[in-house]
């Protein structure tokens, strides 16, 4: 990405920005089958078994009122109590068929629309893990998860419930619509008329219903955001009197969300009156004109009772099919914000490099500007180098680059312009597999995942994921990891939760750096890693650190002083450019004489 | 995290041991209710007129009295009817379950901002965020589909079963015998299926928790590249998902097929039985087709019941999660006091047990108004927590915390945390401008807000952004650097022009010059500010006039700079392992 090009894609990743709701798809069903039918294709024996099932249950279905108009007629009708019990035992059978395919066709389908909701998610979740750190800068996660869940289960219900039903009728509906046109055209077309109208209103309204589905998806979406913020954030709402704050956010969110509901229910529920008034229609059209053709000895009234089952026949799937549309319509908007995260790219891809490595460096900054999307440039045409073996200290004011920097180290980012190389290669050209073995990287902010201590240390780490307790303490005690670990009441076993207070920040700095130094990276990069951990321990820290292999090359950033004081080299951050700093004396007196960025 | 009147109770109370009732929290709605009741009611009933306008017409028609033009216009009139009458039903039946989903919402949301810190931390927000969006949601699914239809149904059932029985009570009870077999099928089915619906909806929960971690920590699975561990976190929770979901799935899928069989014996039993009947003469062909006809009008809402049977099966689990919540015991505030303070504060034999942890152990702090106190300690000593029981978020186990000489649990809340500014260690910023994230407490005026960000050294750093104070932070406040982020939440803290500054390691991010700048501007801007500060560097705060030494929830000593330099090995200690820079603070000090 060129710094031309930045203006275009400032918002590309967040998904309530226009850009990021311009997922105009075609409203067609055609158009989200084939939407879907990769997540399908290993379900193909499943449908058809499921359609097979709905066959013979409709069948089944149909036979039993045949039957049993047959038996009055024949046996009833003749007292003939031995062919009524005949004509029974073959009825209880059919029942009994219908009775297992009908099981049949609800477990299958259900199976299909089940496993069609656990791939979607999945697939979902996989997106989220190609897309890079911006776009979760730009999104909120209860919106986020409201994708994942709300959203996937609309397709779900529609999948589930409602494809199979629309399959069936349409057979139905077909089947009426040809015996209603062959007993007599003309009555026919002027009994099947509402039915064109219905698909014209249909197609007329279809837009704008699911509009006013996504618009209800969206708002719930924003409402989820708007708990999820407020929920983590409690203590400091409780701390600040603003309860009425949380409440005022949350009333603002479900009065929207209120009005969006039932905007959207009011169009969902249009459908089903409209197509109930179309049955009626029919049935007066039918009548009115069959009296006529009648009049005209074109008919006769006992064809005309007839004809009325077979309007019904007509009409009853299509009421039906009503409620149907409408799931569809839900499911469609549903997807529309479930493409707009799955149609992202990631703007980090692996790009095959041409040139040769150039030795010499670990980390190299050859002329690297950077600004975050929309914003002013962070860093200006740096360039340095970072040795193997060496430890670099970048110190300077809050907000002047350094946490930037270290991020574009690692490749959090690509830089607008210019270039990081890592041993040599551009680190576009490096896999992720390979970044994240060379480079162990501290984060300002630790994260611990819900779990015990022992799986936030091993998190990511394949190769002592196997190892027992045991083995893991001999492990520590060899780089004298074990003595941190008498910070935690139950050691290893301890367990944490990431929203739980039990753990102090200080704490989780210590489980981070464990967690990085267990993977013996060749560039260490600790950015205010330790800033909460208290000054004795801090000297453990660096112990370990010392004792690292002497290839370990180190950058630390950091505010306190002690921390950076046995660095080879340190470098000024601030207002964008990166200067050698000489000594600690020459980087002081920047810091305390120099025009602070901040 | 319970905390100590949480840790009384079991984590997981049954709030009532049988379902609740959900027709119960359509009390309040009693008059949309009953409009929805009648309305379906007319509109089934005019649905039942069409074939009998159409029969007329016929049977008119085969006598020679057919007059078209008024049979066409009724039946017109009726078709416009039902189309208005159902729509007003689908409209009524919309109105009353999004207003119970509101009104649930602003209900649950009341309750838990009636509820402390540690309510939020047990119950964690992942579930609070299903209880918001998926239980809701499935209670008002209920009340829009399932309350019309059943009405319809159960209409249907009696009129139907009155006619049946009316023709003839020996077929007519034995076809009606049907009713208890499907009756209690539901009703096994049903019981098996909440259970199941209570786990579907902890496998959300356990989902809403995998991805929200896996956002929060997004930068570090790309750094450690272990998107492959997340990956197969979520699949785990979204396969038990799955997995419970299929298994609701099969004892439903066995629901309806045994409902239409049960129904499907019942013509049996009309073939076999009245035909028997019709036979032996005590019974007439056209009852018998009546008796048929009857049936397949019966069919219609049995089955109708039996797929609402699902809405409400689930309706019920998510109403019984959302009633844990509302029926969670509050603690209602009882202090009155709305004194202004002085600032004097005390610590008296304090204990605090958090998880079976003993987290701090007899701890007494007492300071003067305006005076400054030091905390110092190893990580883990228990020192953000002290500042948590200073400011109610947490409450001792034993042991009273006082603000001049009275104990906390006196002054009311809101005064309280009006005159104690708390800074908090890890940053918390929401995504408002800088102005409402700095100006978070109501009371904060713009010479209030101008003083806080002087005192926080942020106004360069504002007056640089193109839109000053109204730039919009984002939720993680990912746009700012980590030292702006403190300085936001101290400035935060200021804003409330307090009397007592509790700050938490708030320097951490901050460098050094900032930091004494910072203090000099405290000291300026707010004089007679009581400052209690949890700290790592000793060097900022040597002047102050009590330094505590607090490790593994003990004081170990306290006292001044000089003094304890002199009485405890474990300051000396501390002191120590920051001397590295001694020869520096000289420098800094020219």
């Amino acid at each position: 990405m060129t710094p031309s090009e930045a203006p275009a894609t400032t918002n590309y990743y967040a998904l309530s920005s226009p850009a990021g709701q311009q997922a105009a798809h075609k409203a067609t069903l055609g158009a989200a089958l084939k939407r879907i039918a990769p997540l399908m294709a290993d379900e193909k024996r499943t449908v058809a078994l499921a359609a097979l099932a709905m066959l013979t249950s409709s069948v089944c279905g149909l036979l039993g009122p045949v039957i049993i108009a047959r038996v009055v007629d024949d046996n009833v009708r003749r007292g003939d109590f031995a062919g009524v019990l005949r004509w029974a035992a073959i009825l209880l059978g059919i029942y009994l068929v219908g009775l297992v395919a009908t099981y049949a066709q609800t477990l299958e389908m259900g199976r299909v629309g089940r496993q069609m909701l656990y791939k979607l998610r999945n697939a979902i979740f996989t997106k989220l893990q190609e897309l890079p750190v911006d776009f979760f800068n730009q999104n909120k996660a209860g919106d986020l998860i409201s994708r994942i869940n709300n959203d996937t289960d609309k397709l779900n219900v529609f999948f589930a419930q409602s494809l199979m039903q629309f399959a069936s009728n349409l057979f139905f509906m077909t089947g009426a619509a040809i015996f209603i046109l062959t007993l007599n055209t003309k009555l026919g077309l002027v009994a099947l008329a509402p039915a064109l109208g219905v698909i014209i209103v249909t197609r007329l309204l279809s837009a704008w219903v699911k509009h006013k589905n996504l618009e209800s998806l969206q708002s719930l979406g924003g409402m989820s955001a708007e708990i999820t913020e407020s929920l983590s954030n409690f203590r400091v709402i409780v701390a600040f009197n603003r309860l009425d704050y949380f409440r005022r956010k949350f009333d603002a969110a479900n009065s929207q969300t209120y009005t969006a509901s039932v905007d959207a229910g009011l169009a969902n529920n249009l459908f089903q009156p409209i197509y109930g008034l179309a049955y009626n229609l029919a049935q007066v059209a039918v009548l009115a004109y069959g009296v006529i053709l009648i009049g005209e000895g074109q008919f006769t009234i006992g064809l005309l009772i007839g004809f009325f089952l077979y309007v019904n026949n007509f009409y009853i799937p299509l009421r039906q099919l009503a409620v149907v549309w409408t799931a569809y319509q839900q499911a469609l908007a549903a997807l529309d914000r479930i493409s707009a995260v799955l149609r992202l790219e990631s703007n980090l891809l692996v790009v095959p490099s041409t040139e040769a490595p150039r030795p010499g460096a670990v980390l190299e900054f050859d002329g690297v500007t950077f600004a975050y999307p929309g914003g002013r440039d962070v860093l200006r045409d740096a360039t340095f180098k970072l040795e193997a073996g060496k430890t670099y200290a970048f110190v300077g004011p809050t907000g002047g680059g350094k946490t930037t920097t270290a991020s574009l180290m690692a490749r959090l980012y690509d830089p607008t312009a210019g270039r990081v190389l890592l041993d040599g290669r551009d680190i576009r050209s490096c896999t992720p597999q390979e970044r994240s073995r060379k480079i162990g990287f501290i984060l300002q902010d630790p994260l611990l995942f819900t779990g015990t201590i022992r799986d936030n240390i091993l998190y990511g780490n394949e190769r002592y994921a196997s190892c027992t307790d045991e083995q893991l303490l001999a492990l520590f005690a060899e780089r004298n990891l074990d003595r941190l670990l008498t910070r935690f009441e139950q050691g290893l076993q301890t367990p944490v939760a990431a929203s739980a207070t039990t753990i102090s920040l200080g704490q989780k700095q210590i489980i981070a750096f464990m967690r990085t130094v267990l993977r013996d990276p060749e560039l260490l990069i600790l950015d205010e890693a330790t800033a909460n951990i208290d000054t004795v321990t801090e000297q453990l820290l660096q112990q370990i650190i010392d004792r690292l292999p002497a290839s370990t090359t180190k950058v630390i950033i950091a505010h306190r002083l002690n921390t950076i004081a046995g660095a080879d080299e340190i470098f000024f951050v601030n207002a964008g450019d990166i200067v050698p700093a000489g000594s600690m004396e020459q980087a002081l007196d920047m810091l305390l004489h120099g025009k602070r960025a901040s | 995290m319970p905390d100590t009147a949480a840790e009384k109770k079991p984590p997981v109370r049954p709030a009532r041991p049988k379902g609740p009732n959900l027709l119960a929290l359509l009390r309040p709605y009693r008059p949309l209710v009953a409009l929805l009741a009648v309305l379906t009611i007319v509109g089934n009933a005019l649905n039942l007129a069409v074939p009998k306008i159409v029969a007329r017409a016929i049977d008119a028609y085969t006598q020679g009295q057919l007059v078209l033009r008024p049979v066409v216009i009724e039946l017109s009139a009726v078709a416009f009817g039902i189309f208005l009458f159902l729509y007003l039903q689908n409209l009524a039946q919309t109105l009353a379950s999004e207003r119970v989903a509101r009104d649930l919402r602003t209900k649950l949301v009341d309750k838990i901002s009636r509820q402390d810190h540690a309510f939020i931390q047990q119950v964690t927000p992942a579930t609070l965020l299903t209880n918001l969006t998926s239980d809701v949601d499935a209670v008002k699914m209920f009340i829009s589909q399932a309350v019309a239809s059943l009405i319809a149904s159960v209409f249907l059932i009696i009129g139907a079963s009155v006619l049946l029985l009316s023709i003839n009570w020996k077929l007519g009870l034995s076809v009606l015998t049907v009713l208890p077999v499907i009756g209690i099928t539901f009703n096994v089915v049903l019981r098996r299926v909440r259970k199941l619906f209570m786990q579907a909806q902890q496998a959300i929960d356990r989902l809403n928790k995998v991805i929200n971690e896996s956002i929060l920590g997004a930068a570090l699975i790309r750094l450690m590249h272990s998107e492959q561990v997340e990956y197969v976190k979520f699949v785990g929770a979204s396969g038990a998902a799955r997995d419970i979901s299929l298994n609701i799935l099969r004892l439903f899928a066995a629901l309806i097929p045994v409902i239409t069989f049960s129904v499907n014996l019942a013509t049996l039993m009309i073939l076999t039985m009245g035909g028997r009947f019709v036979i032996n003469g005590s019974m007439t062909l056209g009852d018998f087709s009546a008796f048929n006809g009857y049936l397949s009008i019966l069919i219609f809402p049995v089955i109708m019941i039996g797929f609402m049977s699902n809405v409400m099966a689930q309706a019920g689990a998510s109403y019984m999660r959302l009633s844990m919540v509302l029926n969670a015991p509050e603690k209602p505030p009882t202090g009155t006091a709305t004194d202004t303070l002085r600032g004097d504060f005390a610590v008296r034999n304090v204990n605090l047990t958090l998880g079976g942890r003993n987290v701090l152990r007899d701890v007494s702090i007492e300071a003067g108004a305006g005076t400054r106190t030091a905390v110092i300690g190893p990580t883990a000593a228990g020192k953000t927590q002290l500042l948590y029981l200073m400011t109610g978020l947490l409450k001792p186990t034993s042991g009273t915390v006082e603000y001049d000489g009275r104990n906390i649990e006196e002054y009311q809340k809101e005064r309280l945390h009006a005159q104690i500014g708390f800074v908090f260690q890890d940053t918390i910023v929401f995504n408002l401008t800088l102005r409402e994230n700095i100006a978070f407490s109501k009371t904060v005026t713009d010479a209030d807000l101008e003083k806080a960000i002087a005192t926080a050294e942020l106004k360069d750093f504002i007056e640089s952004l193109p839109d000053r104070l109204d730039t919009v932070v984002s939720e993680r406040g990912t746009s700012l650097s980590g030292g702006q982020k403190q300085r936001v939440m101290l400035a935060r803290a200021l804003a409330l022009n307090p009397r007592v500054l509790l700050l938490d390691d708030f320097t951490a991010r901050v460098d050094s010059a900032t930091e004494r700048q910072i203090l000099e501007n405290v000291h300026r801007n707010y004089p007679g500010i009581t400052i209690l500060s949890v700290t790592q560097k000793i060097d900022a705060v040597k002047d102050f006039d009590q330094i505590v030494v607090l490790m593994e929830g003990e004081v170990l000593a306290s006292g001044t700079h000089t003094r304890l330099m002199e009485t405890s090995p474990e300051y000396v200690q501390i002191h120590d392992s920051q001397r590295s820079t001694s020869h520096y603070e000289l420098l800094r000090a020219q």
